[in-house]
């Protein structure tokens, strides 16, 4: 090849061959890197819209299968198809854009070395314009220059200003600095669950009514009526009353405002359609559609519904989330009401009898929704809450159903102990005190249980066990020194809680009175609400003493719920705020 | 006689092993970064599936880091022999095959890493991060061409870094960027470093690397974006020299510091300036500065009274920036993922977005405290306030130093390639009727 350096006019013709050759050269480099780079383009957008739509199949699997567990295994098997394909595919397009890269590397480089070689034959001689001013042109250049790096210092500030375009997050205000999930002092002011903290149906309130009558509205701060019917009890945070309520047609969750007994707003919460094959949901006109108390963290409200329905509103009633946990295999229709620990929401799900393996206890993060972990459950279908106990060991939830009564590690869900002590339907709820839990066996039996033991504790940590009547659907209530339980019919049994010697027995209910809702201790006062809407307040120890009956003039089967001076009680069609008068506030 | 670069170069050698023995850990800094960086494209199955899954390797193959030393000497090699080919041999046909020759090494074979220019974070890092080490070969890549920079100039622009080689290869009609805007560009080059040591020094993020615009092409594959944004910068390489190079490489604005001090650098001509003005175009990265003509008596009072001003002006400068640099502390501290998840938690919790992300979730499922994860973002973005003090500062002090750099009038006579902006690429050479004799002298001396 020559060279432009040696070139004669001789060689002029030669050079123009040589040049030609170049470009072309050059040319066809251009043409197939063109066509290599469009046949990537074309693969890699048919590997996107590949991928986006595995994507979006795969995200509807998941929520199927958060939503339909029954189905998980058929999901599961439709996902690892799904995946195998799409990887299959994936490889495929990689392995094309791969080659696809190699020879567009090759085209490139022939296309550059034929451009420069071509570049050689037209290289352009130097060419000085004639010069003048270049003192004059120094300074324009230097003003110049200062200009541009000012604007080089604008444009990033403005670049800046930009970025900070948004809200601005300050990490310390004080609601951003509000804790996550509600620290046991905050929990312990409010009544966030069935039966308030822990379960335990004891006030931290001392200082509550005594005396209200709901015929003249004595005592009664305010009564609202609740728009859809529910068995469930009235959970307070702050000023907000949670309800939940349901019928054939509609499943909703109230709040009302505590003080003023105001309705703020309902929620809608959707029902799952029925999966083929499935038989609609039997609901007993005893348990209704919303027998589960609510549970809120403070931020959120949970509810869940006869249906398996699961839903999650904020405070202002903006919906967050809602699932379907399978309708459940529940004879009497599911009753457990839902319990908060830390971010976690448990749910304990029995179903089916002990050898159905249906049941589990299942923990979701409240924010989202989705299952941080489930344990498997070998119990029957039951009617009972968990409870988040503060054990010298540290927290456990603690379930009761037949046959086991089983302790759980919150965080994980690991299992830390189980006893098996029951049978039959049951429906109380545990309480803890002093080291040791209280069960009951429906009908038949009292037992406490030493919370400190691992694994099958059956043999080795049942404190004591009572065969005595026991309620169908009361919880059990006490403060460590004693248990006080109370049957359906009104016989209720007092026992000491160390050792299970019986302190006294009584027939409060004199043929007259009935209970569903559980009792509740204010102090060392009971209160103990009948079918009828009665509240027998009443001395525990040393002996049962009555000290008032006061009637609400409705029939009653919520558990009454002890916040601040005040008593929420909800009626079949009612809600009630019973409080001082002095402690009446203006909303 | 100690010159100031040596005292920088020991500097920066101390520095170097400072950060070394600093490491508790000897994880190889690429793994350490691959550990950080690298998503896996197909992550494991969310489902048992009984298939055991390989066990990722917990050391780098042994090859791997012989590999890393064979790097070394190879960039060793090229940098004498870019020396000696730009200083002493003055062929731009030889730098262009030895750029070629960087370009297939460093750039296609070993996919652009270790880099020089990425080494800059680990060395920060490993400053602020007692707990990070830095490979010895790394800081020989920072080290070395900033070493030969000082003796013979940006030796390793010239023929050795891949990011400059692809970008001189596919420069086929230079187009010359006016001086001034030069300048004004060349400021994000020093905001891209600033940028880069803060995040480094944060250990939040490899800027560099992350959108080192070059990369994807290497390893032919990478993110859509970054291969977009190195589309961009190769077409703008069609006309305008090395933009990369010259307007934002943040090792780059390092070498055009210690280049000022080279002991030997590139001149166009081989002995004396002719004043010909053959050379005046030749240069595509615009580094060949013209002989300067005496100011009149008023431009230059009007020019030291300008002078005057922009002096007092750089400890305003300074203070405003630095002010500003901690401002945007909230933007900047973005760049942390304790940060951004916080805000993200903060967003969701606040209901100003929908639904969750990955991270978000993850975070939820730990069950740890929202409230300890935002008193840790605060703590970062104190040291982005602290950070951004500095940066503003830095970037208060360049702005200012340039704008008095390009007041100042300098005496010259003879055409000469400028010691900062001069790539060493040797194409101005032959523009000089000189370096043809002198050719021509010793073709007729070997004849
Ligand atoms: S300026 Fe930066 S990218 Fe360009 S050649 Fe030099 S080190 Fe490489
Ligand atoms: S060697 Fe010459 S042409 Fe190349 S960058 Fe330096 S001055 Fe410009």
């Amino acid at each position: 090849m020559k060279s432009p350096d040696n070139n004669t006019s001789g060689d002029v013709q030669a050079v123009s061959a040589w040049h030609r050759s170049a470009v072309a050269t050059a040319l066809v480099g251009a043409v197939f890197s063109v066509i290599v780079l469009a046949l990537i383009v074309g693969n890699y957008i048919r590997g996107r819209v590949h991928e986006t739509r595995w994507e979006k199949k795969l995200e509807n699997l998941r929520i199927e299968i958060s939503n339909q567990p029954d189905d998980e295994q058929a999901l599961l098997e439709e996902i690892r198809r799904l995946d195998l394909e799409f990887r299959r595919a994936m490889f495929r397009v990689l392995d094309f854009s791969r080659t696809g890269s190699y020879l567009l590397l090759a085209s490139l480089s022939v296309f550059v070395i034929g451009i420069k070689w071509a570049g050689t034959f037209k290289e352009k001689m130097p060419a000085p314009q004639p010069q003048q001013g270049a003192a004059s042109e120094q300074i324009r250049q230097a003003m110049l220059a200062r200009w541009s790096v000012a604007a080089a210092l604008g444009l990033a500030g403005a670049v800046m200003l930009f970025l900070a375009i948004g809200p601005r997050i300050d990490f310390r205000a004080t609601d951003a600095a509000a804790d996550s999930y509600p620290t046991p002092e905050k929990i312990s002011r409010n009544w966030h669950r069935f039966r308030g903290p822990e379960g335990a149906g004891i006030s931290a309130d001392v200082n509550m009514p005594e005396s209200w009558d709901g015929k003249s509205g004595k005592g009664i701060l305010w009564k609202t009526k609740v728009p859809v019917a529910g068995h469930n009890s009235p959970v307070v945070w702050g000023d907000r009353l949670f309800l939940s309520g349901g019928d054939p047609n509609r499943l909703n969750v109230f709040c009302f405002d505590a003080l003023s007994g105001e309705l703020l707003w309902t929620g809608d919460v959707k029902r799952a359609p029925l999966k083929p094959n499935e038989e609609p949901v039997e609901v007993m006109e005893d348990t209704g559609w919303a027998a589960p108390t609510v549970t809120t963290d403070g931020k959120r409200v949970f509810a869940i519904f006869v249906t398996g329905d699961l839903a999650c509103f904020d405070f202002s009633g903006r919906s967050f989330w809602s699932k379907n946990l399978g309708t459940p295999d529940n004879v009497y229709g599911y009753a457990s009401s839902l319990e908060m620990y830390r971010n976690l929401l448990l749910i304990q799900y029995d179903q089916g009898d002990t050898e159905s393996e249906k049941s589990k206890l299942i923990a979701l993060d409240g924010f989202s929704g989705r299952v941080v972990w489930q344990a498997k459950r070998p119990v029957a279908n039951s009617w009972s809450t968990p409870i988040v106990a503060r054990t010298d060991s540290g927290p456990q939830i603690i379930t009761a159903a037949d046959p086991w009564v089983i302790a759980y590690e919150p965080n994980s869900g690991a299992e830390i102990w189980r006893a098996e002590c029951l049978a039959g339907d049951v429906a109380p709820t545990p309480i803890y005190a002093n080291g040791l839990t209280f069960v009951i066996e429906p009908y038949s039996k009292t037992v406490a249980i030493r919370t400190d033991g691992k694994g099958d504790v059956t043999k080795t940590h049942i404190a004591w066990s009572l065969d005595e009547p026991a309620p169908d659907i009361c919880s059990p209530i006490g403060n460590g020194e004693f248990v006080f339980i109370l049957n359906s019919d009104g016989l209720a049994l007092c026992f000491k809680a160390a050792d299970g010697e019986k302190l006294w027995e009584e027939d409060i209910g004199e043929g007259r009175d009935s209970f569903l809702a559980s009792p509740s201790l204010v102090g060392d006062k009971l209160y103990l609400l009948t079918e009828k809407g009665i509240m027998i307040i009443a001395e525990v120890l040393p002996k049962y003493n009555e000290l008032a009956r006061c009637e609400l003039g409705e029939e009653c089967c919520a558990s009454p719920a002890f916040v601040d001076g005040r008593i929420y009680i909800r009626g079949v069609e009612n809600l009630y705020c019973i409080g001082k008068e002095e402690t009446t506030q203006e909303p | 006689m100690i010159r100031f670069g040596h005292i920088i170069i020991a500097t920066a050698v101390v520095v170097n092993l400072c950060a070394v023995v600093s490491g508790r850990h000897g994880l190889p800094a690429r793994e350490n970064t691959a550990k950080i960086a690298a998503p896996q494209r197909f992550p494991p199955p969310e489902f048992e599936s009984g298939y055991d899954l390989p066990p990722s390797p917990a050391a780098p193959h042994p090859r791997q880091s012989i590999y890393e030393y064979i790097d070394v000497a190879v960039l060793l090699a090229a940098l004498i022999l870019a020396s000696y080919l730009v200083l002493k041999m003055r062929s731009r046909r030889a730098i262009f095959v030895l750029m070629v020759f960087s370009l297939v090494y460093f750039g296609f074979w070993r996919k652009g890493c270790v880099c020089p220019i990425g080494a800059i974070q680990n060395i920060v890092l490993s400053i602020f991060d007692r707990d990070y080490a830095v490979p010895i070969t790394v800081s020989a890549f920072f080290l070395l061409p900033l070493i030969f920079t000082l003796f013979f100039g940006r030796v390793f622009c010239s023929a050795v870094c891949p990011l400059g080689a692809i970008q001189d290869l596919v420069l086929l009609r230079p187009v010359s960027v006016p001086d001034w805007l030069a300048s004004g560009l060349r400021v994000f080059a020093y905001l891209y470093l600033g940028l880069a040591v803060l995040f480094a020094a944060t250990g939040s993020a490899f800027l560099i690397c992350r959108y080192d615009p070059f990369v994807s092409f290497f390893r032919l594959s990478g993110n859509l974006n970054i291969l977009i944004i190195g589309a961009c910068f190769l077409v703008v390489g069609l006309f305008i020299g090395r933009p990369y190079c010259r307007f934002f490489c943040p090792y780059g604005v390092i070498l055009r510091q210690l280049s000022r001090l080279s002991r030997w650098r590139v001149t166009i001509t081989p002995d004396e300036c002719i004043g010909c003005r053959l050379c005046e175009d030749a240069c595509p990265f615009g580094a060949i500065r013209k002989p300067a003509d005496e100011w009149s008596a008023t431009e230059y009072v009007r020019g030291k009274k300008t002078l005057a001003l922009l002096i007092l002006l750089l400890p305003v400068l300074i203070l405003f920036c630095g002010w500003a640099g901690a401002r945007f502390k909230n933007v900047t501290s973005r760049m942390h993922s304790t940060v951004r998840l916080a805000e993200r938690i903060y967003l969701e919790e606040a209901g100003e977005v929908e639904g969750t992300t990955d991270a978000s979730l993850a975070f939820r499922a730990t069950g740890r405290e929202v409230k300890d994860l935002y008193e840790e973002a605060s703590g970062v973005r104190g040291q982005f306030a602290i950070g951004g003090w500095l940066l503003g500062g830095f970037m208060g002090l360049v702005i200012g130093v340039k704008l008095t750099a390009v007041s100042v009038w300098r005496q010259r006579t003879d055409y000469e390639a400028d010691r900062a902006g001069c790539l060493a690429c040797g194409r101005c050479f032959k523009h000089c009727p000189r370096e043809r004799l002198r050719l021509s002298k010793k073709d007729k001396a070997i004849s």
